[in-house]
């Protein structure tokens, strides 16, 4: 089938090519993506991904809210993974208070395996999703019982499934509930036998690699130019890993590896991203382990963090503090801060400015999947259009974050 | 919860942010607009190979009003086969930006500042001399005003003044009227039919 599809140079634009349409209703972009296809016969000429249909203001939103209250509309973004987005404001409104170094070892800890499940389940509705566009259905079901498993245990730490809104800036919302650590040990038993399956299913299969190896090959140079960070870049070759190369809540005292792989082609990010899920259950099982000392889970500021519920019909200072964070929230220092986190995605960063009011000034979001995107413009070209759907899966875009 | 009236507009207070002591692990710089690309071209040169963001904050109240921050990551080398990533380093450039005044585009240094260039032109409507294709990005074609700004309004009787696009504008839209005419009366007396039947 790629036989027939001509090499780079030979597909230009001359009289008789097309323009087309596709999305943003296509149920292969992951939401709401138009492509300006531009094609000659069934070869992409050109490709102009639309973004934009998913605009919801959110960094603007976020001015007019407290600093606690703009990590509720934050954590919408990347609604695939948002611990990453509530993590990542958190430690840079950590660092603009000054506080990071007094953030409990719980918390810092239980953050770790929150986000590490995070990118689990994030990955399990990725490659679902890349399963159903290349007419693989039943992975997805795999995928998602998968999956599903992970968001119960998110319910039980944050009591929603979706957004869990957990992470607080100072720690996390309360400890662990009871029966959480057996349902995780559970989970980290079953997790071997469902990667094996999951990688059965699709890895040796011949459609499968038929379909994505040396598709949408995205070289180092090419990769570098379009700012592609995440596992498509380490497929491309180059290890960058925000938990690696910057070090934040204590990734850098846990043993893991950077799966990487030279190929940079779908395929390349694919087994990539399989590796990652293996690393991130070997991260959570070391942070399991450290869960078993109890501790506090909230920093000890009564500034910034709420008091227990059952001290406000008690202590006075505690109703005037409750009374104070609700009513007006926390003042954070003036200064401007770039955090970035490694999200399921890439680089997820914030550039946060203060001036000194209980309100961000200005929350810049770099969201992975706007940038990784856009490297479609420059890997579709002389490709088929069947293969343009095996491309978008595989860098992975999540609408929310592209379009904030 | 957040009052229903503009939030008070600060910045006139704002220092610029590069004379503070940092607080991450970024080296600060601060360049005005001419030199912009002469410098983004040498840290290029130096290394600078992942442009990682580019984005915009506006001090209203200061001048020059707006700044661009540009985010560099600086890469070791990329060797044959898996590259040794070795200590990678961030390099945070801030650059003043008047109201009118245009900046040079960086498309040609890194591909990625295409959609960041034209976010940053949707939001706050700074101009990029020389890139490609600047129009609209997150907004509609037609949207009037750059939202990101500052007196932007958000919502108050500011807003109800601000300009709206075209599409907000259908008349066939009455506000609190449900579109099919079932309004709760006619609900109710459908109900009360059915129960004399």
């Amino acid at each position: 089938m790629r036989a027939s599809a001509l090499p780079t140079t030979e597909v230009v634009s001359h009289d008789n090519t097309m323009v087309l349409s596709m999305g943003p209703q296509h149920p292969s972009t992951h939401g709401v993506l138009q492509i300006v296809l531009e094609i000659d016969s069934e070869n992409v000429v050109k490709a102009d991904p639309e973004i934009g249909y998913l605009h919801t203001g959110i960094e603007k939103t976020a001015e007019g809210l407290f600093w606690t209250q703009a990590q509720t509309v934050i954590e919408r973004m990347d609604y695939l993974a948002p611990s990453s987005n509530a993590l990542c404001y958190a430690l840079a409104v950590e660092k603009l208070l000054g506080i990071t170094d007094r953030i409990p070892a719980r918390a810092q800890t239980i953050r770790v395996m929150d986000m590490e499940l995070t990118r689990i389940a994030s990955h399990c509705v990725w490659l679902g999703t890349h399963g159903i566009d290349l007419g693989a259905i039943s992975v997805f079901f795999y995928c998602f019982d998968l999956r599903e498993n992970i968001l119960d245990l998110q319910e039980a730490n944050g009591g929603a499934r979706m957004h869990p809104n957990y992470m607080r800036v100072g720690g996390c919302n309360g400890d662990l509930p009871g029966g959480y650590l057996a349902k995780l040990d559970a989970l980290i038993e079953k997790f071997p036998g469902r990667m094996r399956e999951l990688r059965g299913l699709l890895q040796a299969n011949p459609i499968f690699q038929d379909r994505t190896i040396d598709v949408g090959i995205l070289t180092p140079e090419e990769a570098l130019q379009w700012s592609v960070t995440g596992p498509s870049l380490r497929a491309s070759g180059i290890a960058y890993d925000v938990r690696k190369a910057f070090p934040y809540t204590g990734y850098d005292s846990y043993d893991f590896d950077v799966p990487t792989r030279t190929e940079g082609d779908a395929y390349a990010r694919f087994l990539v991203r399989l590796d990652e899920m293996e690393q991130s259950m070997r991260v959570v099982a070391q942070a399991r382990k450290r869960l078993d000392e109890p501790g506090p889970v909230m920093i000890d500021d009564p500034k910034i963090a709420l008091p227990p519920k059952e001290t406000i019909a008690l202590s006075m200072e505690a109703l005037i503090h409750h009374f104070k964070l609700i009513s007006e929230g926390f003042r954070v220092p003036p200064g401007d801060v770039y955090q970035a986190v490694e999200s399921p995605r890439g680089e997820l960063g914030y550039y946060i400015v203060s001036d000194g009011e209980n309100r961000p000034y200005r929350v810049r979001t770099r969201p992975p999947s706007l940038y990784n995107l856009q490297a479609l413009k420059g890997i579709a070209p002389g490709n088929l259009i069947a293969d343009l759907v095996v491309m978008i899966g595989s860098l992975d875009p999540v609408f929310g974050e592209v379009d904030r | 919860m957040p009052s229903t009236q503009n939030p008070p507009i600060a910045g006139a207070a704002i220092d610029p942010p590069s004379l503070r002591p940092p607080i991450d692990d970024a080296a600060i710089e601060r360049v005005q607009p001419s030199r912009l690309r002469e410098r983004l071209e040498a840290l290029k040169r130096d290394g600078c190979a992942i442009l990682l963001d580019l984005g915009a904050v506006d001090y209203l109240r200061r001048t020059p009003r707006f700044d661009v921050v540009y985010h560099l990551l600086k890469l070791a080398p990329v060797r044959a086969g898996v590259a040794e990533v070795a200590t990678p380093m961030r390099t945070r450039l801030l650059c003043g930006v008047e109201r009118d005044e245009h900046l040079p585009s960086v498309m040609d240094l890194w591909k990625s500042a295409d959609w960041a260039e034209r976010e940053v032109y949707d939001l706050f409507g700074i101009v990029f001399d020389g890139h490609a294709d600047l129009r609209r990005i997150q907004m509609p074609r037609d949207w009037e005003g750059h939202p990101l700004r500052k007196d932007y309004p958000m919502r108050g009787p500011a807003r109800e003044r601000a300009p709206r696009p075209a599409f907000a504008n259908k008349s066939n839209v009455v506000a609190g009227t449900p579109p099919t005419g079932r309004t709760l009366e006619a609900l109710q007396e459908q109900v009360k039919r059915a129960r004399e039947s």
